[in-house]
């Protein structure tokens, strides 16, 4: 019994880590909006792209793209201030996936701005997609800034 | 986006897509490698299981007492799936490994292999490429719990199990009679399975141990250690009797073997019932509905619902639900003349035209609850070119089922049922009798439910029925012959079970 709840913790520390939960769901989503006639080599050239914008750091063709997170923003903010609050930018990332529901999200006590909701929603589809950490992180932001530039 | 805004709508496409093309099970089989072996470049692994597509190779394990056949079905199970028999012979029979060297001298003392090394055999043997590619079968691994326990251990997880059982006396009555042709390796018997060809009669030898007495040794420890064996595979397993000819419980076995378990994907039911007039198909329906909350669609109240609501459609729908028609056809056959529509000869009345079907039964398939729920819809399409119309335009049914029922049997359904017109209650002289001869003798028929018309409408059926088989080819048939919830249960394996695959 030890042994069994051992091994479930390891699993559970793996999915943590790589954030595969994360991946599988966004993989899943693109394949339901996008429907291509054949999944598996649909999922193979995603997959395979993602290893290359890992490896070199390109920007990643994001599902999200900088429209519909203005989109989203704008659906959000119904009264054209410019700013969400708080609340409503932690659900929106957990709609996104984004956010895993235990994390604890410090409100600095300003609403959140189009930019910096933004630059969140880049930034941590960046770390799902590609787990570079420590000497890749430039890499990470170069690819975060590159769309934003558009 | 926020929790606040309405429930979205998630268009259809989505479900119908997802449903097609199996996205969950894939999904679900990507997620169980990756637990299994845990790599460190998971993207690299997925990418390697996506391009092995190796889901659905078999992946089975036979067991059963001594003399229950368990080597002549696994070998033929073998051949016709096209897939690798590993049995604890020919895993210590591998040359070049010193691993299977060292269990092969443990079996020549001890007649038995010890646990560990046989596992590593085994995992060996399933990480070579052949039987990633085309599966395995295992025949009579795992032989304790131990064993069982380890073999999960390493990751291996069949997907089918098969147990055979006989009752003992049966067995070693059996296995006296066991030959083995020493070339191939086949088992033959002397009473059940005795080959044609009078060489391999010459060849054959007899095997050692069949004795009744260690028949008997043998079969308490399979007892033994069966029992404990069962609940580590608690889903997937299937115990068959082998105390059958051969080749039924190799049938048994394939049909088994090739079905797929119910899994945890989401599904709405979007249900189609076909059958002819009388076959039950309403009140399957209204069962169906009311169990699992899908929307019942019946063509031909969708109809009356319109003209009843004099709604647009409705205006137009009723000029054919007139009793007079004849001046009506004089009347209109300039300019209904031009329209498809399915003209009856021999009645005075003219059918809707399709395409005007189509678009009520659109509105109502169209709309939310519909979406979301499911539906269940019979009365529609009767004949191919309907169906045609229905797929193009995007309704596709996950399950589509045909009624049988035999003539007689819808006669006697039919032509039976009376209505009391004072008090509006329906009765059925065979299966609801009236409860005096007073509302007896003032009950009435139906003219629809005349023996005349009701012949008429199941040959319309008929005629129409074996396109329509064609088209949905993966129907059901039911036999509708039966009280009406024995086939709704019948109906709902359907529904519930996955579809069951066709053999390559």
């Amino acid at each position: 019994m030890e042994a069994g709840g051992s091994r479930e913790r390891e699993a559970r520390n793996y999915l943590e880590k790589h954030r595969i939960m994360e991946l599988l769901k966004y993989l899943t989503s693109v394949l339901l909006f996008i429907r291509p006639e054949k999944p598996r080599e649909y999922l193979i050239a995603i997959l395979e792209k993602l290893r290359i914008a890992k490896a070199t750091g390109v920007a990643f063709p994001f599902f999200m793209d900088h429209s519909n997170i203005t989109a989203m923003f704008d659906m959000m903010d119904s009264s054209k201030k410019g700013t969400i609050s708080f609340v409503q930018y932690k659900e929106a990332l957990k709609t996104l996936g984004l956010c895993p529901a235990d994390e604890v999200l410090k409100d600095d006590g300003h609403a959140i701005t189009l930019d910096k909701f933004k630059s969140e929603v880049n930034k941590r589809t960046q770390e799902i997609c590609g787990r570079t950490k420590g000497k890749g992180s430039g890499s990470c932001q170069t690819a975060a800034e590159q769309p934003r530039l558009h | 986006m926020d929790a606040t805004t309405a429930p979205h709508h998630i268009p259809p496409e989505m479900s119908q897509y997802g449903e097609e093309n199996h996205i969950f099970e894939i999904m679900q089989n990507m997620l169980e490698q990756l637990l299994i072996h845990q790599p460190k470049d998971p993207i690299l692994f997925m990418i390697n299981h996506l391009q092995l597509d190796n889901d659905n190779v078999p992946k089975i394990v036979i067991l059963g007492p001594p003399a229950s056949g368990k080597t002549t079905i696994a070998m033929w199970l073998c051949k016709h799936l096209n897939s690798n028999l590993l049995t604890v012979e020919n895993l210590i029979a591998k040359e070049f490994s010193s691993l299977a060297a060292a269990a092969r001298k443990h079996y020549q003392i001890n007649k038995r292999v010890p646990s560990m090394q046989l596992v590593r055999l085994i995992q060996d043997r399933v990480s070579e490429d052949d039987c990633v590619r085309r599966g395995w079968i295992l025949d009579g691994i795992p032989e304790t719990r131990e064993q069982a326990l380890m073999i999960q251990t390493v990751g291996i997880t069949p997907r089918h199990v098969i147990v055979l059982s006989a009752p003992d006396t049966v067995l070693i009555e059996r296995n006296l009679g066991k030959r083995i042709d020493p070339q191939t390796g086949e088992i033959y018997h002397t009473t059940f399975d005795w080959p044609s060809e009078s060489e391999i009669q010459d060849r054959l030898i007899v095997p050692v141990g069949i004795s009744e007495l260690e028949t008997a040794g043998k079969l308490l420890e399979y007892h033994r250690n069966i029992v404990r064996i069962f609940p580590s595979y608690p889903k997937i397993l299937k115990v068959i009797s082998a105390d059958q000819p051969c080749v039924d419980v190799f049938y048994q076995a394939l049909t088994y073997v090739q079905t797929n378990h119910r899994s945890n994907a989401p599904f709405t039911p979007r249900v189609l019932l076909c059958g002819p007039m009388g076959s039950g198909k309403s009140l399957q329906a209204a069962l169906l509905a009311q169990k699992y909350s899908l929307v019942n669609v019946c063509c031909g109240q969708l109809l009356k619902e319109a003209v009843a609501d004099k709604s647009k459609f409705g205006e137009v729908i009723q000029p054919f639900f007139e009793k007079d028609m004849a001046e009506y056809k004089l009347q209109e056959g300039g300019a209904l003349g031009s329209l498809p529509c399915n003209a009856v000869p021999g009645t005075a009345r003219m059918l809707l035209p399709d395409s005007l079907i189509m678009k009520v039964l659109s509105e109502r398939l169209n709309q939310q609850d519909c979406i979301q729920k499911g539906w269940v819809l019979h009365g529609f399409p009767r004949d191919l070119d309907q169906a045609l119309m229905m797929d193009s335009l995007g309704y596709k049914p996950n399950r589509v089922f045909f009624l049988n029922v035999p003539f007689d049997s819808v006669l006697e359904r039919l032509t039976l049922r009376r209505t009391d017109p004072i008090t509006g209650e329906r009765y059925h002289l065979m299966y609801k009798p009236p409860p005096t001869t007073e509302i007896q003798d003032r009950l009435l028929q139906n003219p629809k439910d005349a023996e005349e018309h009701v012949k008429f409408k199941m040959d319309l059926f008929y005629r129409n029925a074996a396109e329509l088989e064609e088209f949905y080819g993966q129907a059901l048939t039911i036999n509708g012959d039966q009280d009406p919830y024995t086939v709704f249960e019948y109906i709902e394996s359907g529904i519930i079970n996955p579809l069951p695959q066709k053999v390559p």
